[in-house]
């Protein structure tokens, strides 16, 4: 019977170095971690999303980032090169796909993270104070990016992110371009005086109950500076559930799919029980759109306007 | 005193110990392992890479497995007391609903937004041991009939209660406003901090509770012959059942705190023991104690290797592989009268 | 000596034992008859301490004249001064003969129950005396009912009590295991000068291997004395609401219970 254990154990540990191997011997990491790109320049002191005071020595050289909003913000303003690990969500822009992850779907690595030697670990509303604390722990600089509630607060945590890598030039223009882009949605939706009902679904695994966005969310947000008017804004909760009696009383003339990662379409809709009576499926009203666009906290927020736009107002926005 | 038992289990711990050190998502060459290891002798100081080996093993690896190798001690040996208390083949820590009352309280510390110190990142761990401890309490309080506690009172209380709160849990989940990520990660066990903290924060609590279960060994033999039989012979039954009671939940509300609510290890753990090294629970708690933690470290192991650098959860682990071990072990046992 | 007095026991509104009175001396087997449902059973498990009393005392009186209220005691006391053998119904069936024996001694070891040679010693005295020590290795699952009847006794000799109860002892025994229980019941209580109350069935084997009888019926005790004096046709025909013929033992010097006869009994 000891043999047995014995062997037992051996062929554990054959299953367990035969696992992938992850991430693999630091060798490209093995040097220490290089000065700051400035070394005269003065050390950059913020407070994050969690009232932590976080100090650099210079701009970050060495980021990891554990959100995907935070991956598509640092590419976003030019910091892309910079940037060392990423966590699993993060799928855009294409360049990150070739960085090493740390994690995500459940939990994070943290010796993967360590072995990278970061000098700036990007944290997001999406991870938790433990995580934080136990990097923290581990000697590593963490910066918390809360998310943000109004497009507003998201240019800040662009120049956030910017002052943290030394993009801040980059970044300026950045922003202003961004605003510009939503100035011109602005503009051209104040004189129309029609604003179209919208159903924005963000699962309908039980179409006599699907979920749709609450009052105060991003989505929320997008659809009313889009010209629109959110059903889910008369409900409760974040991610608030509508009855389909409540649906076809309410009768959007618009629905979005934010679903449509996950294999929503438009011709599916038609199909469902009891739905065929809403007058945006007669219309032909119903739209797919990347949920990414409009409910991750980064610069793409301003695509994601603009598309939320061009379907509620196809003939203003070409 | 039997000294086999204890080698085997003493020594599969120790294998798993070392494999917990020498293995995890970063690869270590063994050569290195040598050589970090005689680097600590010697007190010397490293250059890369090896100082980066070395302070993943001191500072992320060796406080883990110190910490998963008391949850599943914890584990084991309280689910050992359990199946002994209820004499229920199918009893395991969570069956009066510890891990219900636990969940609830993590999740209703994970609703306020605490703030970042040492006490606001200790409060979903400090809720959800008071929630784990209150069930106990609430449920040995609705069993209780005058001076004796009926088995099937606290059965019948504890899964009721479980019900209730893991139902209550399951609302407040769906209508957080994006705790819900969180919560299902610490439910499953995966989202315990790194260093010594949590280690020295469960300790005092496991030294307690698992001492009290190792010394009562005696008092659950006789209890196997039911509660008047027990009494007939000299033990204070209700004083005893009481006293395990109490201390295998605080050693399991201990455990859970910091390591979320993992399956198995409490109940297949001393099932093993009972059919490898007999039914005597003076010999069966040290036992159970030991392989729960070997086991459960392994199945950490596992966790964080099979699929590096994601991790899977470790109740996922202990089931995959847990189950169809134990049904291996059932199937080759010779005797027919283990229980 | 035992001695219970005015011993009554209630559960909930429903009383079960009325003024129950009776002593059983040292060295003497007194058995306690009665049909089902009469509280024998009850009885055992009051004077044992495992259900609480109404009203009543229960006292162990020595020789030397002291007395001892053995309600007053703790568990651990009283299981020095009775032991109890229950019927074999669910034993834990993975614990062997010795280790099942040796708890016997619980109340004379600490609270690790850790056994010194001596109690090792009087372990295997107590099996001996019941014919089990070849026993001992063997799990209790594998044995026999009367095996197992026999390894309770042991276990309740190995408690070295002055006072021995047993509960139904026989009910689930062949015949060769009912003779040889009792002829050791009896042989042991009058060489170690036990006092042994059993609570039994079997009117015959009681008549036998008892030197003294009481009968309950109804939680009340109808009758006590010795068996020529309680196995009588009127008694018995009443408290079993069976008419039976008693007839001399053709080779003891003890009643015969007979069920059934021919000449009616006139009912009061």
């Amino acid at each position: 019977m000891f043999r047995n254990l014995l062997f037992a154990l051996l062929i554990v540990t054959l299953l367990v170095a035969c696992g992938p191997a992850g991430i693999s011997t630091p060798t490209a990491v093995s040097t220490e971690p290089p000065a700051s790109a400035e070394p005269s320049a003065p050390p950059i002191t913020l407070t994050d999303g969690l009232d932590r005071t976080v100090t650099l020595a210079g701009p970050a050289q060495r980021v990891v980032s554990l959100a995907a909003s935070n991956t598509e913000i640092l590419y976003a303003i030019g910091a892309g090169a910079q940037v060392l690990g990423r966590d699993e969500t993060s799928d855009f822009p294409a360049e990150a796909l070739s960085l090493p992850t740390v994690g995500g779907y459940s939990g994070f690595n943290l010796e993967a993270i360590v072995a990278l030697h970061p000098d700036l670990v990007l944290a997001g509303g999406i991870n938790t104070p433990e995580l934080v604390a136990s990097l923290e722990q581990l000697g590593l600089t963490v910066y918390f990016l809360p998310n943000p509630a109004t497009l507003e607060e998201m240019y800040i945590n662009l120049e956030t992110v910017a002052r943290l890598t030394g993009h801040e030039s980059e970044t300026a223009a950045l922003v202003e371009s961004l605003k510009a882009r939503v100035a011109a949605v602005d503009d051209k939706i104040s004189p129309l005086s029609y604003r179209p009902t919208v159903f924005y679904e963000m699962d309908a695994t039980e179409p006599t109950k699907p979920y749709t966005a609450g009052p105060g969310t991003f989505v929320d947000l997008l659809i009313a500076r889009a010209g629109g008017l959110n059903i889910g804004a008369e409900l409760q909760g974040q991610w608030a559930q509508i009855s389909l009696e409540q649906l076809v009383v309410a009768n959007p003339a618009i629905i979005i799919l934010g679903d449509a990662a996950y294999g929503e379409t438009p011709e599916k809709v038609v199909q469902r029980t009891g739905w065929l009576t809403l007058a945006a499926i007669q219309a032909g009203q119903v739209f797919p759109i990347d949920d990414n666009l409009v409910s991750r906290p980064g610069p793409r927020l301003v695509d994601g306007l603009e598309a939320m736009a061009k379907l509620l107002h196809p003939g203003v926005f070409k | 005193m039997m000294i086999r038992p204890y080698l085997y289990t003493l020594l599969f711990l120790f294998l798993t110990v070392v494999f917990s050190i020498a293995i995890g998502s970063v690869f270590i060459p063994p050569a290195d392992l040598g050589r970090i290891l005689i680097g600590w002798l010697n007190k010397a100081a490293f250059s890369e890479p090896l100082k980066t080996f070395s302070f993943i093993i001191t500072d992320i690896r060796l406080p883990r497995t110190a910490l998963v190798l008391l949850t599943g001690a914890a584990l084991g040996g309280s689910g050992a007391a359990y199946q002994g208390l209820f004499r229920n083949p199918l009893a395991d820590p969570y069956l009066i609903g510890v891990a219900s009352g636990a969940g609830l309280g993590a999740v209703l510390a994970m609703s306020i937004k605490w703030p970042y110190s040492f006490w606001g990142l200790m409060a979903v761990p400090a809720a959800a041991f008071i929630g784990a401890l209150l069930t106990v309490v609430l449920v040995y309080s609705l069993a209780r009939i005058g001076k004796t506690i009926p088995t099937t009172n606290l059965i019948l209380a504890g899964v009721a209660f479980g019900s209730f709160a893991t139902a209550l849990t399951t609302y407040l989940m769906l209508r957080s406003t994006g705790e819900l990520h969180r919560a299902i990660t610490w439910l499953n066990g995966g989202s315990s901090q790194a260093g010594w903290g949590p280690v020295l924060t469960v300790l005092p609590y496991l030294a307690i509770g698992l001492g009290l279960l190792l010394l009562s060994g005696h008092a659950l033999n006789l209890l196997q012959f039911g509660d008047e039989q027990a009494q007939q012979m000299g033990l204070p039954v209700t004083r005893a059942r009481t006293l395990i009671l109490l201390a295998a939940s605080l050693a399991t509300a201990a455990a859970v705190s910091f390591s979320g609510i993992i399956g198995f290890i409490g109940l297949i753990v001393p099932h093993v023991m009972r059919l490898w090294f007999g039914a005597d629970y003076r010999r069966l708690l040290p036992l159970s104690l030991i392989s729960g933690a070997g086991a459960l470290l392994l199945a950490d192991i596992i966790a964080r290797t099979v699929m590096a650098p994601q991790e899977l959860p470790v109740g996922i682990v202990t089931a995959l592989v847990g189950v169809p071990f134990f049904l291996w072990v059932l199937r080759r046992a010779k005797n027919q009268g283990y229980w | 000596m035992l001695r219970i007095e005015n011993l009554s026991v209630s559960f909930g509104m429903r009383r079960v034992l009325t003024d129950v009175s009776l002593e059983v001396n040292s060295g003497e087997v007194l058995a306690l008859i009665g049909p089902n449902g009469a509280g024998k059973s009850t009885l055992v498990r009051a004077i044992s301490g495992v259900i609480p009393l109404e009203k009543g005392r229960i006292h162990s009186d020595y020789v030397s004249g002291s007395s001892v209220n053995l309600l007053s005691l703790s568990s651990v006391q009283r299981a020095r001064s009775l032991a109890v053998v229950p019927q074999a119904a669910s034993m834990p069936p993975a614990f062997t003969v010795w280790e099942t024996v040796l708890m016997g001694r619980t109340p004379w070891l600490n609270f690790l129950g850790q056994v010194s040679a001596s109690d090792e010693a009087i372990a295997r005295l107590a099996l001996q005396k019941v014919d089990a020590l070849d026993l001992s290795a063997r799990r209790v699952g594998e044995l026999s009912g009367g095996e197992q009847q026999r390894v309770l006794l042991a276990r309740a000799l190995a408690q070295s009590t002055p006072i021995l109860l047993l509960d139904e002892p026989t009910s689930n025994l062949d015949l060769h295991y009912q003779v040889s229980f009792m002829e050791t019941v009896s042989a042991l209580a009058r060489r170690d000068n036990l006092a042994v109350l059993v609570a039994m069935h079997d009117l015959n084997l009681a008549a036998r291997y008892t030197s003294r009888v009481a009968l309950l019926v109804d939680g009340k005790i109808k009758a006590m004395g010795t068996p020529l004096q309680v196995l009588t046709p009127e008694l018995i025909s009443i408290a079993y609401h069976l008419p039976v013929q008693v007839i001399p033992h053709p080779f003891a010097d003890v009643p015969l219970v007979i069920p059934g006869n021919t000449a009616p009994v006139k009912t009061p």
